[in-house]
């Protein structure tokens, strides 16, 4: 039976530089892939509240009222739900992790006024969708997408209606349209 | 004969990562029977089934253990996916099959390590954990995650991997081979080491069977016995055959766990070689009705996943079997006439998962 076998290995981590790192004076490199923590692109948000929705720990809440978005960073477990399903791609995952910190940390966001209500927002895309009556097929997917409630399909009397004041041109009813008859100019 | 006292032993015990109670009933030095109690690290999970949706709860059932994370997720994705009938793109199922190996391996490497920690061979303990380190940064790279990785998803995988990092991870795993190869040779060589681990807490083939002991555990006694056999993932493509041993001791578990780290890089290396180009995620619709029940080997051993659903998105009920289960009533048994200084050996031998096992 051989002795002292790990010796080998002993001697050859005594010549070698150290396995770790001298954190945090020398900080860590992160992946590009790395799920640290969230960030908002305030500009582009139209606060349609997909992403509280789909937040598995519910550590997102939109105030469409007070045109507020706040993230409670302990509550977040960085999974990537709200990043994938933002329509607006506004949602960006960061690689670095929050600073540690002994209270819990709430961020809020305050979302700029677009000039949505005035014709067009900033990114060039505005206004309530536009339905093409002929090849609609009344089927209500837009209805049952829409955030806000916003559609209204009545299947029977062939009637498609959109509310203006409660829409938010995000957008999810253009896509999902199995016709393509929706359009937001 | 001597006088019997009990002995208890943990719930707090400097080998036991996760508190598991064992009343040690001892005469003089041996221990006579061991009475295991568990319950300390219950967190309901498996209610939470009722307040998430059944596409969120992958989210919840990847915390069930920070080590076979990867598992347990892929696990309760299978059984959904059968549920409902839906067929996973080859691919998705390729990198599936390859992050669980690459789990497994980080599974065993933190073991080796905790084992040479539990029988006081602090170096060999920390050599073991820093060639982990380069498994969780190829995890981090891939997935985005160090322990937690959120890349399962009903139908398929959140994220592709390209071919050039997955040709870079194949280098990389290549590449910690030679230093694993040394610390394998410490494992099984070194006089102090085999003085702590041969001939100790032996676990007959009659036994393991008898006592449907799972993964390893049962593998080092002769039993063969490794769901990745029964076909889940592309493990039967890839020529998989699982790593037996006979002895049924503590240096038998040991090394067919050595063994298996190697085996992984081995399975790793051909799935990326034979890896299909394609999508990673499938689209399907509706929920869940009717039950279904799926297996899946953890590095721990056999794990069962059922889940039942009634037509709504959120499911009725789930279950999860652990490897870890299975294995307290082996390990109850080589607890039995061993001695006093031999039981952190055993129970650390059959990989002990108390997070995994109350959920």
């Amino acid at each position: 039976m051989a002795v002292f076998k790990i010796g080998k290995v002993i001697l050859r981590s005594l010549f070698k530089k150290p396995a770790t790192l001298m954190y945090p004076i020398k900080p860590r490199e992160w992946q590009e892939r790395t799920r640290g923590h969230i960030e908002i692109n305030e500009k582009d948000c139209i606060l349609c509240g997909i992403c509280a929705k789909r937040c598995p720990t519910l550590a997102i809440n939109v105030d469409k009222a007070g045109r507020t978005w706040t993230i409670e960073r302990m509550l977040c477990i960085q999974c990537g739900a709200c990043t994938e399903n933002c329509p607006k791609k506004c949602l960006l995952m960061k690689p670095d992790y929050t600073s540690p910190d002994v209270v819990k940390i709430t961020d809020t966001f305050n979302i700029p006024e677009t000039e949505k209500k005035t014709g067009k927002t900033s990114s060039g895309s505005g206004g309530a969708p536009v339905c093409d009556r002929e090849t609609c097929i009344y089927c209500g997917i837009c209805a049952k997408q829409c955030p806000c409630n916003a559609i209204k399909v009545d299947r029977k009397e062939k009637t498609w209606e959109v509310d203006e004041n409660v829409c938010i041109s995000c957008g999810i009813c253009v896509d999902k349209c199995p016709k393509d008859s929706l359009k937001i100019d | 004969m001597g006088k019997r006292t009990i002995i208890p032993f943990g719930p707090q015990h400097p080998v036991l990562p996760e508190p598991i109670h064992l009343d040690l009933v001892i005469e003089d030095e041996r221990v006579v029977e061991a009475i295991p109690s568990i319950g300390y690290i219950h967190r309901g999970l498996e209610k939470l089934v009722e307040k998430k949706e059944y596409t969120e709860m992958v989210y919840v059932i990847e915390r069930i253990c920070g080590i076979c994370s990867f598992g347990h997720g892929w696990g309760y994705c299978a059984a959904v996916e059968g549920a409902m009938d839906i067929k996973v793109p080859e691919r998705a199922e390729y990198l599936r099959t390859i992050w669980h190996e690459l789990g497994r391996m980080h599974s065993h490497l933190l073991w080796l390590g905790l084992l040479a920690d539990g029988f006081g061979f602090e170096s060999l303990f920390m050599h073991c954990w820093r060639i982990r380190e380069t498994v969780l940064d190829i995890f981090e790279e891939t997935t985005g995650g160090r322990v937690i990785f959120s890349v399962c998803k009903v139908g398929g995988l959140r994220k592709d991997v390209d071919a050039e990092t997955l040709k870079k991870m194949s280098t990389q795993l290549n590449g910690i081979k030679k230093e694993l190869q040394e610390l394998t040779d410490v494992f099984m060589e070194d006089r102090s080491v085999k003085n702590r681990l041969c001939g100790i807490g032996i676990l007959s083939k009659k036994e393991a069977e008898e006592l449907c002991a799972a993964g390893p555990v049962a593998r080092a006694s002769g039993v063969v016995q490794d769901i990745r056999m029964a076909g889940h993932g592309k493990y039967l493509e890839l020529g998989f055959e699982p790593i037996i041993e006979t002895k049924g001791d503590c240096y038998a578990r040991c090394k067919v766990r050595l063994r298996e780290v190697f085996q992984a890089i081995d399975i790793i290396d051909k799935a990326i070689k034979e890896i299909p180009d394609g999508d990673i995620i499938v689209p399907f619709k509706g929920n869940i009705e009717g039950e279904f029940i799926t297996r899946m080997e953890q590095p721990r051993g056999e794990a069962v996943y059922y889940v039942k659903g009634q037509g709504s998105k959120f499911l009725e009920r789930i279950r999860v079997r652990t490897p870890t289960n299975a294995n307290v009533p082996a390990m109850v048994k080589t607890l039995q006439g061993c001695d006093l200084a031999d039981v952190p050996m055993l129970v650390l031998t059959i990989d002990p998962c108390i997070s995994c096992t109350e959920r």
